[in-house]
């Protein structure tokens, strides 16, 4: 019982923080950090904005790091607090034990400790209700009830975590590596009333939870082209586009929906409450037949003096043909069993269009900057600057984020030579909390 | 095994919810006794005697709560005396257990209702309200538990016995659980 009831409890959890998961995105950079999320070196631009790879370097600019690592301050005091050496009989993790929280857990999962937590979000302390009655439940949740995510929420998006290339007068050939994946969750209306609204229990009611979760990877040979169509060095327009042709290695795509129906009495009947989850999953594993697709990438930047202004789109058409993909069914009512209902077909998924708009005014060595982001799951703005002063770089930014939530970015740098150390604070959601936390980036950058 | 489910469905509550705070249970007795007869019994006492007598246990279906520190169980009812012969006190004893045979033992005796004076042909509304010892605290954590209701009577010496039925109009239990639901 208990197992089950963490199981569910734990999946609650991510169903209620799904949202905040994507709310600003896995960055490892402090010195992007500190402005509050925004990309504003050309460095960033590029991966969503093909043209920026003619972009010249902005006048004052101290150029791009060749490197960049995060120092995972966070993880020395994770690891201090939680030694690999007693994970298993970790209070943190061990649901035997009486120390065990899952909320805290769930927060450790959303906000992987790579960085310093400087104040954490804190945990829901409210009591919770339950009346009970041979044929009534009710729960009261109190504040914590909105938590409960009404809408359709989940997390994921595409990313490029290889993209290396040569250039020649503007062309460029290389190998993308591409991942996608997207977890979504949403809460049926009798589910959602119980939890959030903490109306009673029906009778011979179906309470349920609809999820669907996709993950593909692979890599795409690309042709690439940016350049100057108008202008000069100070004052140009410029185009870029790229060409994909995608290959997938692998993929995993399941639809499910699971849930409990009550009897002719919540308690006391002869009925049993009986659960029941049902699931297609889809998949090409890694080894088979590899995908194919054909997408491309536009973008437009136009600089004239201190002012950039950019738009950028990705994976346009990018539809990924998988031809060697098997497809089960699983059941689960009393007892759980599963049977394939088809294999070495052809299935298709689809890698959502991602977009970029970005502004950027640089006057002296003032740089400010402004973006509008889509990665395949809620927008997000950011806008933000920096300021240098000698060795001194300092930086701020606020951002609405895909729980259109304020947060707000500081932090500042010091370069010597070719080494640069940033430190970045930014407030975030990414908790399950309606408070906001604050984590404490720092990376070294070799330029 | 319906206990065991529905714990899934509070399980999305209570983890979305507990943090630190307390879970707290108000368990309607009464709706799974009533209208089994479980809610009524009726006494008959001779004169200067005095005697007890005992409802069939009943099964209070509970959510269950696994290893879970239960912090306190308050108990709050009413019963009315309903008296139709005789003179003398009335009292009503609580006895919860794991097992229906359970609630016979004398340990399970949980709450003890003060003695009232009754007489003649008179309903005399009574109240039940105890905190329970931590001794019973486990049983809160399981599934399911039994109840079983003993009326004590002692009749005043003279020509009529003590008759009448005690009947249970309401009882809920409140189980706090303090931090460690799981």
């Amino acid at each position: 019982m208990r197992t089950a009831f963490v199981g569910a409890g734990v999946m609650a959890l991510v169903v209620g923080c799904a949202t905040a998961a994507g709310a600003q995105g896995w960055v490892t950079d402090a010195r992007r950090i500190g402005l509050g999320g925004l990309g504003l070196d050309q460095g960033s631009l590029r991966r969503y904005n093909a043209a920026y790879r003619a972009v010249p370097g902005r006048a004052g600019q101290r150029g791009q790091p060749k490197v960049t690592i995060p120092i995972p301050l966070g993880l020395i005091q994770f690891f201090h607090d939680h030694p690999i050496s007693n994970i298993k009989n970790d209070p943190a993790f061990n649901h035997d034990s009486a120390g065990f929280n899952p909320v805290e857990l769930l927060n450790t999962f959303l906000n992987p400790p790579l960085f310093l937590e400087v104040k954490k979000a804190p945990t829901p302390t409210n009591d919770v209700v339950f009346g009970i009655g041979k044929d009534s439940l009710r729960v009261n949740l109190g504040l914590t009830a909105q938590l409960v995510p009404q809408d359709q929420f989940g997390i994921g998006g595409s990313s490029r975590p290889l993209d290396p290339g040569l250039s020649i007068k503007g062309v460029r050939i290389g190998v993308m590596g591409w991942v996608h994946d997207e977890v979504g969750f949403q809460l049926g209306d009798k589910l959602l009333g119980f939890l959030r609204d903490s109306m009673p229990a029906d009778t011979n009611t179906r309470y349920n939870i609809l999820g669907d979760a996709v993950l593909e990877a692979g890599f795409a040979p690309t042709v690439a082209y940016a350049g100057r169509l108008a202008g000069d060095s100070t004052t140009g327009l410029y185009v870029g586009g790229a060409v994909h042709y995608y290959v997938g290695l692998a993929y995993a795509r399941v639809n499910g929906d699971g849930g409990f129906t009550t009897g002719d009495s919540i308690f006391g009947g002869p009925t049993p409450v009986k659960p029941d989850a049902r699931a297609l999953t889809q998949y090409s594993k890694f080894g088979n037949s590899f995908g194919h697709g054909v997408g491309g990438d536009v973008g437009i930047a136009v600089v004239t003096g201190p002012i950039e202004l950019g738009v950028g789109v990705n994976d346009i058409g990018a539809t990924i043909t998988w031809p060697d993909t098997r497809v089960d069914s699983a059941l689960y009512r009393d007892s759980s069993f599963s049977k394939p209902v088809a294999n070495h077909i052809e299935t298709q998924t689809k890698l959502p269009v991602s977009y970029l708009v970005n502004l950027a005014y640089t006057v002296g060595k003032t740089t400010l900057g402004a973006d509008v982001l889509n990665s395949g799951r809620g927008t997000t703005v950011h806008v933000g600057g920096e300021q240098r002063v000698g060795v001194i770089v300092l930086r701020g930014g606020v951002a609405r984020d895909q729980r259109k939530r304020m947060e707000f970015g500081w932090g500042g740098g010091l370069r010597f030579g070719g080494l640069g150390l940033d430190v970045g604070f930014w407030t975030h959601t990414n908790s399950l909390s309606n408070q906001r936390a604050i984590t404490m980036a720092t990376s070294l950058s070799i330029y | 095994m319906k206990a065991k489910w529905l714990v899934v469905a509070l399980g999305c509550a209570v983890v979305a919810g507990c943090g630190k705070g307390r879970a707290i249970f108000n368990v309607d007795v009464y709706s799974f006794i009533k209208g089994t007869g479980s809610d009524t019994r009726s006494y008959a006492v001779p004169p200067g005697v005095s005697g007890s007598v005992g409802t069939t246990p009943q099964k209070i279906s509970l959510p269950g709560a696994g290893s879970s520190i239960v912090d306190t169980v308050r108990a709050f009812g009413t019963l009315d005396l309903n008296n139709t012969s005789g003179s003398g006190t009335i009292g009503l004893d609580v006895y919860l257990a794991a097992d229906a045979a359970g609630t016979n033992n004398p340990s399970a005796l949980a709450i003890t209702v003060p003695t009232k004076t009754v007489s003649g042909t008179n309903v005399t509304p009574d109240t039940i309200g105890a905190d329970l010892s931590a001794a019973f605290d486990t049983l809160f954590t399981k599934s399911q538990l039994w109840i079983r209701f003993v009326v004590n009577g002692s009749a005043d010496p003279g020509l009529n016995p003590l008759q009448g039925t005690a009947v249970v109009t309401s009882l809920q239990l409140t189980v706090i659980i303090s931090d460690k639901f799981f």
